[in-house]
């Protein structure tokens, strides 16, 4: 793409119009996103028709900010009261609610919106500067590759959270169980649908994920309440202190790397590419058991890598008209309503609409973070109201949340069985994140491998032909033998050490 | 439980009607008209609902809504309508997927219950291969399939391009392995990466790859050429009467009032030939020819519906009674 051409860009940059509707979008982003079953893929297809009034570039930038600002948004409920506002920020709560419960909220919250924004940023000038190159990285992902990946970022299942693997291997099984509900994509058999077509596609993530998370957290503090609550303590909010910084700085950049590559996956978007950066956060982390707890990395690993992968998802979007993510197909959807066809030509058409669309993604991840900060302190309060009042209030929004993805019925009895079960499964040691890992990845590792094999005519040796999904089969390898190897080699080494 | 929930909402449909009909005798529109998609936000359909809505909402005079029903290919949102009153304030946005699931007996409704209103859109499916590839014509296509089977990418089983493809198979005595993808952007993607050496795709999905030169269009299934790649034979040209189609329209259930329908139709028309939709067709790469009144999208609704449904007894999807 080159250096930006001054003479597109400053007319954009300069625009009020455009930056008005940029900060417009990034505060509304925030709200949308904070709240679970609202998502930023649904206001945006809502602000599609009124958008249509607006010239592309102001348009355009209005939804791109919106976008970033509301997978940043989904955090702050994943911290507050450990409902994530959209799917993407679910690995967001394995690590910051414990921290809320610490009374580190607002700590929390900074560390959130400062990897966000990082991740965010670094992603956007890569779209800027690599995105012709870098979109041909997603004709190489063929299912053979996606395959690979998700066996990769299967392989972290059995240590993702706590100490009990073989716990964290049942959850992950029934996460890859609920996974199968639906009509088989290769084969259009209907299973465990029981003749209700609302299940035809699939169970739906949202109403899993506030189940799972917010209906179990509030059973968990209903069964709490006739014991003497130890008061929960709000710490001045607290920005990132150095030593933070410094402890997190090395999980963003690599976090932001991770969410960047998945992001340019046309099939995959923010939820997967959280999950990987928050499991390759742990796996390089010193002290991987405070992970669960309360880890900063925790927090900072799936944020990074979700803000960046919505830079990520842009790529192919604007540089080959294919869809990174589900909010980047509902923008996509915006291009071709305002009359503009997506693709390698888009940028020499239209230079002015990639810069306004870099400049607005740019923005809003610096404007969110102003806004993060600023509002930590306010939204932490969340932590002060009391149980009796707060629950019963986020309980009347999980409803809103499950019911409001699709106005189904169906979804909410999804979302009550689903915290029922997340409760029971709590009070057993399990925890949430294995499920959702086993979920998000299920039909991505069964859809892709059975597409591998019919491209293969039923021939596990045309792996073997596929370098890119080998070196993730041998990441994957490493990564499941790295404790044995490790065990392996302290016991030859302190043997030849003692006959030495 | 789930069953409890249902039937209170069947009990309450008589009183909607009932009231409804009093309300609006002679004043139509006379309340807000929704436009019941099957799909989810950003995609084809919506976006093409979402256009026409856009224009309607003047042309009508009246407030208008996109009311996404997702799941079960359409089902879903088949069975909303059917519990909506038969009015004309509710009308579904329906595309070869919802033919392809009444075919198949799922959902409530049979063809006879559809009323055509207006066709939004025609986008034939055009056969495609990548231009690096030795395949030069349908022929070659053919021929290949004859060596080794054909990988043919499609949406999803049983939907409009793996009848498609695998109806050319039959006809034309080749083989094929139907590799199912979730959309057709995933398509683009895998036809590009070489993992799959054809795929029957909408002209919008692929217009770019087409124009650029990634990939080479073999065959047009339709009976006209299309104007955008007017050097295209189509399918029935080269002596294989297979034509398939990515249709969309809007439609209302049997039992609408007619004169209420004729304001429709004359407003959704109206709608759809202004700028702004015309905008929408040509950057979506689609034709303004497809946009047509209620007897040509009638007509075309039976055809593709006994197409349809002769295709997939021919496949075995579906038993012949």
């Amino acid at each position: 793409m080159g250096l930006p051409a001054l003479e597109y860009a400053l007319p954009v940059f300069t625009d009020p119009l455009v930056i008005g509707l940029v900060i417009l979008g990034t505060i509304a982003g925030v709200v949308v996103g904070a709240l679970p079953g609202l998502s930023s893929s649904m206001a945006i297809a809502l602000l599609l028709p009124f958008s249509l009034y607006l010239d592309p570039v102001p348009a355009i930038a209005l939804l791109a900010a919106l976008y970033c600002a509301g997978t940043f948004g989904g955090s702050i409920t994943a911290i507050l009261i450990n409902a994530p506002g959209a799917p993407p920020a679910a690995a967001t709560a394995f690590d910051g609610y414990p921290m809320a419960v610490k009374g580190e909220a607002g700590r929390a919250l900074g560390i959130s919106a400062i990897a966000s924004s990082l991740g965010g940023i670094f992603s956007v000038v890569v779209l800027l500067f690599a995105a012709p190159f870098l979109a041909r990285v997603a004709y190489s992902f063929g299912p053979p590759e996606y395959f690979a990946l998700a066996v990769f970022g299967l392989s972290m299942l059995a240590s993702i959270s706590g100490e009990a693997p073989i716990k964290n291997l049942i959850g992950g099984c029934i996460g890859l169980l609920i996974a199968t509900i639906g009509v088989d994509l290769t084969t259009g058999v209907e299973r465990f649908t029981f003749s209700v077509p609302e299940l035809y596609e699939g169970i739906h993530f949202i109403p899993v994920l506030i189940g799972l998370f917010a209906v179990t957290e509030l059973l968990t503090q209903a069964q709490n309440l006739g014991q003497k609550r130890h008061s929960i303590r709000v710490s001045a909010v607290k920005l990132p202190s150095l030593a933070d910084f410094r402890r997190i700085r090395s999980t963003i950049l690599r976090s932001s790397g991770i969410g960047t590559f998945i992001g340019i996956l046309p099939a995959e978007g923010g939820t997967m590419a959280a999950m990987i950066g928050y499991n390759e956060a742990k796996r390089w982390s010193d002290e991987p058991e405070k992970f669960g707890k309360g880890a900063i990395e925790g927090v900072a690993g799936p944020e990074a890598a979700n803000n960046a992968a919505t830079g990520g998802a842009m790529v192919p979007t604007l540089a080959l008209g294919i869809p990174g993510s589900a909010t980047a197909a509902v923008i996509l959807g915006g291009l071709q309503v305002q009359g503009l066809r997506p693709g390698p030509y888009l940028f020499d058409e239209q230079p002015a609409l990639l810069y306004g669309i870099f400049f607005a993604m740019l923005l809003s991840n610096a404007l969110f973070l102003v806004v993060g900060l600023a509002g930590a302190k306010l939204f932490s309060r969340i932590s002060l109201v009391p149980t009796t009042l707060l629950w019963p209030t986020v309980f009347a929004l999980c409803f809103v949340g499950a019911y409001g993805l699709e106005q189904s019925l169906v979804d909410v009895w999804i979302m009550m069985i689903a915290g029922l079960a997340g409760y029971v499964l709590k009070r057993y040691g399990f925890s949430p994140a294995p499920i959702i890992m086993g979920l998000v990845l299920g039909s991505l590792v069964e859809t892709s491998l059975a597409q591998s094999m019919i491209i293969f005519d039923q021939q596990w040796t045309g792996f073997l032909a596929r370098p890119i999904a080998l070196v993730f089969f041998a990441l994957a390898a490493i990564s499941i033998l790295s404790g044995s190897i490790r065990a392996l080699l302290g016991r030859v080494l302190s043997r030849s050490g003692g006959t030495a | 439980m789930k069953i409890r929930a249902f039937d209170i909402s069947v009990l309450t449909v008589p009183l909607v009607l009932v009231a409804s009909a009093c309300l609006a005798q002679d004043d139509f529109p006379s309340r807000p008209i929704d436009v019941i998609t099957h799909a989810s936000p950003g995609g084809g359909t919506d976006a093409t609902a979402r256009a026409m809505v856009a224009g309607a909402r003047e042309a009508l005079d009246v407030n208008m809504a996109v009311v996404p029903r997702t799941g079960g290919g359409g089902v879903v949102a088949m069975n909303y309508v059917n519990n909506r009153p038969r009015d004309g304030h509710t009308v579904l946005a329906i595309t070869p997927t919802h033919l392809f699931a009444i075919a198949r007996g799922q959902g409530p409704l049979a063809i006879e219950d559809l009323v055509a209103v207006a066709r939004a859109t025609d986008d034939p499916l055009v056969v495609m291969v990548r231009a690096d590839s030795p395949v030069q014509s349908l022929g070659d296509l053919i021929e290949l399939g004859r060596e080794r089977s054909i990988k043919w990418g499609t949406t999803q089983i049983g939907g409009v391009d793996h009848v498609a493809g695998a109806i050319l198979a039959q006809v034309a005595e080749t083989q094929l392995s139907v590799v199912p993808f979730s959309g057709g952007g995933e398509i683009v993607t895998n036809l590009m990466g070489r993992s799959i050496d054809a795929a029957g795709l909408n002209l919008t999905e692929a217009l770019d790859q087409i124009q650029r030169g990634d990939f080479r269009a073999l065959a047009v299934m339709s009976e006209n050429r299309l104007p955008v790649i007017p050097d295209v034979p189509t399918t029935v040209e080269l002596g294989y009467d297979v034509v398939y189609s990515t249709v969309r329209g809007f439609l209302v259930l049997a039992g609408t009032p007619e004169d209420r329908i004729d304001i429709l139709e004359a407003g959704m028309l109206e709608a759809m030939r202004q700028e702004g939709y015309q905008n929408y067709l040509a950057g979506a790469g689609l034709d303004p020819s497809g946009v047509a009144g209620r007897e040509v999208w009638a007509a075309q609704l039976q055809r593709l519906y006994d197409d349809a449904r002769q295709a997939m007894i021919d496949l075995g999807i579906i038993d012949p009674d």
